[in-house]
């Protein structure tokens, strides 16, 4: 009986969140009973806060994991170890757990969007009436673990959708790694697709070199630019192409310093700027110039040795206004900047 | 005057480069003859204002003006000429070496067998000092050559100079500034090669001394471009610049070795590293520096109130070619509303008008990515790109502040 109701629950809250199927749910039954991965845990409640942080750094440390969903997993791994006997005392320690991550690393928005995007489904599930806690706690678990996969299947959706966008002989630019770029132009390349890539130098992480290196082992010919080249470069290129590491509310992105510069230059020259983003990376912001992110420093290293009095500017990402941006590649579809907040009303309510 | 104008309009027709029976014609047309359709400000030639010039079709009115431009205090006096006279018994010759043993010197031919060789030493040479710019490098050069001809016309001396300047530009086919400087110079000579002289030793002096005066002129320039552009720069301001000029710093320095307040932003200028370059100048002087990177320059431009640059050639669009990433600094300002600054030497103007990026000749680099990269990877290392004129606001030159529409008037004026 309480199956029954369960399943019909699930049913029901499976069309408002966007995709559980009774295949799901049987998966979700074996998830249940699957053990979790090997750590070291702790069943004290006082040390989950340290073991949140401890848990997403070890997810991370997966190759192939975006942030948000280490993000969750660590989440997940909360409620496995969670003693609370009512939902609502479970939903107060995700939160604790929530805020603890956010603490640890503020700069970072995709995990502070995946930490809300968990929490928000987390409150939509436990509104619904469950006799017993323990199954709900199941079904949070199976829903955190199956986010790795939606991860890795959003990356297919956007793959299947962008590469229509790249038509034979035409050339990419790019700037930044990301990994749902690289897997954007794999796949078109594996269709067949013929077309040639610029990366810029990526100043200071040095991302041009990685997708070079990348996207040569797929076949791909690339040319690697300087980031001043861009200006110079753009009335080869057909279509500038990056990645998000977070979507904002107006329907503009935040993604690696220089991102802002070659959408600029590329709308005025009248080139397509694309942006590769999955949903989880919608977020609950508004800035509205430069300054209005958080900040966010990285270490540049200068070839030539700098005076000591001299300030050094080192952001490590920019925000890009949506005007800049042509369509927006999303497992949700292809979207334009401002359809995102239709669709952020949508993940949030 | 009836007579005279109507030898104008013969003497248009005559060959410019011949000199026979009419030398009374030119020997007729005083200085103060100013019988024209427009009479030169006083301050013409110094300040290079354009509204006194007239026709261009009238030759004769042309050298009119060359004397007069000649006559001015910034150009040759009698002490010049006997400071040149002076100078071409000057034997502190660097090359003795040269051979004597030219083979048959007919008018219009000479061997110059050692001379590209040497032009190009001697321009190696004098591009050392840390402070010439190429342009009055290749101006030194030239004047060598002119020192050490052994040729005994004009003519003939126009030729191995037109020789020299073409290896000149040959050794480095990337190098506006010095094919600008070559040209400048070459016209130069054209236009004073025309007016007789009787002796010829006197017009090569005449040329040495101008060549080895430009020096102080380039230096001069850079002091004029500073007093013109440090009255933009207002008290409280961010400027932004990217490149390593001169011109630049000798402006920045003006201007805040005259008490201003304002704070600098150097680009990082990969691979060349021209933003470390300006703050090691910028910093002593007392100016606040931050440096940003290449791909920062949106990010802080809404901070910023202008951009300044410098520029490697001026083309005759108005527009300049400058170290790559230029033009995308200038249209990033253009886009957020900022004002683009240029300081640029009259003699960077050149005779080029390209249409795209790749319509200059190439400029390769070797750029350093810092990290180990795959063979087969295609690396883009051109070192400079063309801005458009409409991306900039106003060009600061030592012939005046100049919107770039107003460059190619100027250019006329100066290759005419």
């Amino acid at each position: 009986m309480k199956a029954d109701k369960a399943v019909e629950d699930v049913g029901e809250s499976a069309k408002v969140a966007g995709g559980v199927t009774f295949e799901w749910l049987r998966q979700a039954e074996d998830a249940s009973l699957l053990t979790t991965p090997a750590r070291p845990t702790a069943t004290d409640h006082g040390d989950s806060s340290f073991s949140v942080i401890e848990e997403f750094n070890y997810w991370r440390m997966q190759p192939d994991l975006a942030e948000a969903v280490a993000a969750i997993k660590a989440l997940t791994a909360v409620i496995r170890r969670s003693q609370a006997s009512t939902m609502m005392g479970l939903e107060i320690e995700l939160k604790n757990a929530s805020e603890a991550l956010k603490a640890w690393d503020e700069t970072s928005i995709p995990l502070s969007a995946g930490c809300d995007l968990f929490l928000r489904y987390v409150t939509r599930t436990t509104a619904l009436e469950y006799e017993d806690i323990r199954a709900g706690k199941a079904r949070l678990i199976e829903r955190g673990e199956r986010f790795g996969e939606i991860s890795q299947k959003a990356r297919r959706t956007i793959a299947m959708l962008g590469q229509d966008f790249i038509l034979n002989g035409s050339t990419i630019l790019t700037h930044g790694f990301s990994r749902v770029v690289l897997n954007l132009l794999k796949l078109a390349a594996s269709n067949g697709k013929h077309f040639n890539v610029i990366c810029t130098e990526g100043r200071p992480d040095n991302t041009g070199a990685k997708v070079a290196i990348e996207l040569l082992a797929a076949g791909i010919p690339v040319t690697l630019i300087l980031d001043s080249g861009v200006g110079y470069m753009m009335e080869k290129v057909d279509m500038l192409l990056v990645g998000a590491e977070g979507v904002v509310e107006s329907g503009g992105i935040i993604n690696y310093i220089g991102t802002f510069q070659s959408a600029l230059v590329a709308r005025s020259m009248n080139k397509p700027v694309y942006v590769a983003a999955e949903s989880y990376k919608f977020a609950r912001l508004y800035p509205l110039e430069q300054r209005d992110l958080g900040p966010s420093p990285c270490h540049v290293e200068f070839v030539e040795p700098v005076p000591e009095d001299a300030k050094v500017e080192n952001t490590a990402r920019d925000y890009t206004p949506p005007n800049y941006l042509t369509l927006l590649f999303t497992d949700l579809g292809v979207l334009t900047p401002s359809a995102v907040s239709d669709e952020l009303i949508q993940l949030y309510l | 005057m009836y007579r005279s104008s109507s030898l104008r309009y013969e003497s248009s027709h005559r060959d410019f480069s011949l000199r026979g029976e009419s030398d009374e014609d030119y020997l007729d047309i005083s200085l103060e003859d100013d019988r024209g359709w427009c009479k030169p400000s006083p301050g013409f030639e110094v300040s290079g204002s354009k509204r006194g010039f007239c026709h261009p079709f009238h030759e004769d009115r042309k050298k009119v003006l060359q004397e007069r431009r000649d006559s001015t205090p910034n150009s040759v006096t009698f002490e010049w000429l006997r400071q040149a006279e002076s100078a071409s018994l000057y034997a502190g010759l660097k090359d003795h070496t040269i051979s004597v043993s030219h083979s048959v010197r007919s008018w219009g031919r000479e061997v110059v067998r050692e001379k590209p060789f040497n032009v190009i030493h001697e321009f190696d040479s004098w591009r050392k000092s840390p402070d010439l710019a190429e342009a009055v490098a290749a101006i030194k050069a030239l004047t060598a050559v002119i020192k050490r001809s052994e040729a005994t016309t004009m003519m003939g001396l126009e030729v191995e100079l037109k020789n020299a300047s073409d290896t000149l530009k040959e050794s480095d086919e990337s190098s506006i500034s010095l094919s600008a400087g070559c040209d400048l110079f070459m016209r130069y000579v054209t236009r004073t090669s025309a007016i007789e002289y009787e002796d010829i030793e006197a017009g090569k002096a005449r040329l040495i001394e101008r060549g080895e005066k430009f020096g102080e002129i380039s230096q001069k320039a850079r002091r004029t471009i500073a007093k013109l552009g440090k009255d933009f720069i207002a008290d409280g301001i961010t400027i932004l610049t990217h490149g390593y000029s001169r011109v630049v710093l000798a402006l920045l320095k003006l201007a805040a070795s005259e008490g201003k307040d304002f704070n600098v932003i150097c680009t990082e200028g990969r691979p060349d590293n021209t933003g470390a370059e300006m703050a090691k100048e910028l910093v002593p002087a007392g100016i606040p520096v931050t440096l940003v990177l290449d791909s920062g320059v949106a990010y802080v431009m809404e901070t910023v109130d202008m951009v300044l640059m410098g520029a490697e050639g001026v083309v005759e669009s108005g527009g300049i070619i400058s170290m790559l990433g230029t033009y995308q600094t200038a249209l990033v300002a253009y886009s957020l509303k900022k004002p683009v600054y240029v300081a640029a030497e009259s003699y960077k103007f050149a005779r080029l008008f390209p249409l795209d990026q790749r319509d200059m000749s190439p400029a390769p680099r070797h750029v350093d990515f810092l990290v180990p990269l795959p063979q087969v990877v295609n690396v883009e290392n051109s070192a400079r790109d063309y801005t458009p004129p409409q991306y900039l606001t106003l060009i600061f030159s030592d012939l005046g502040v100049l919107t770039p529409s107003a460059v190619s008037d100027e250019l006329i004026q100066l290759y005419l």
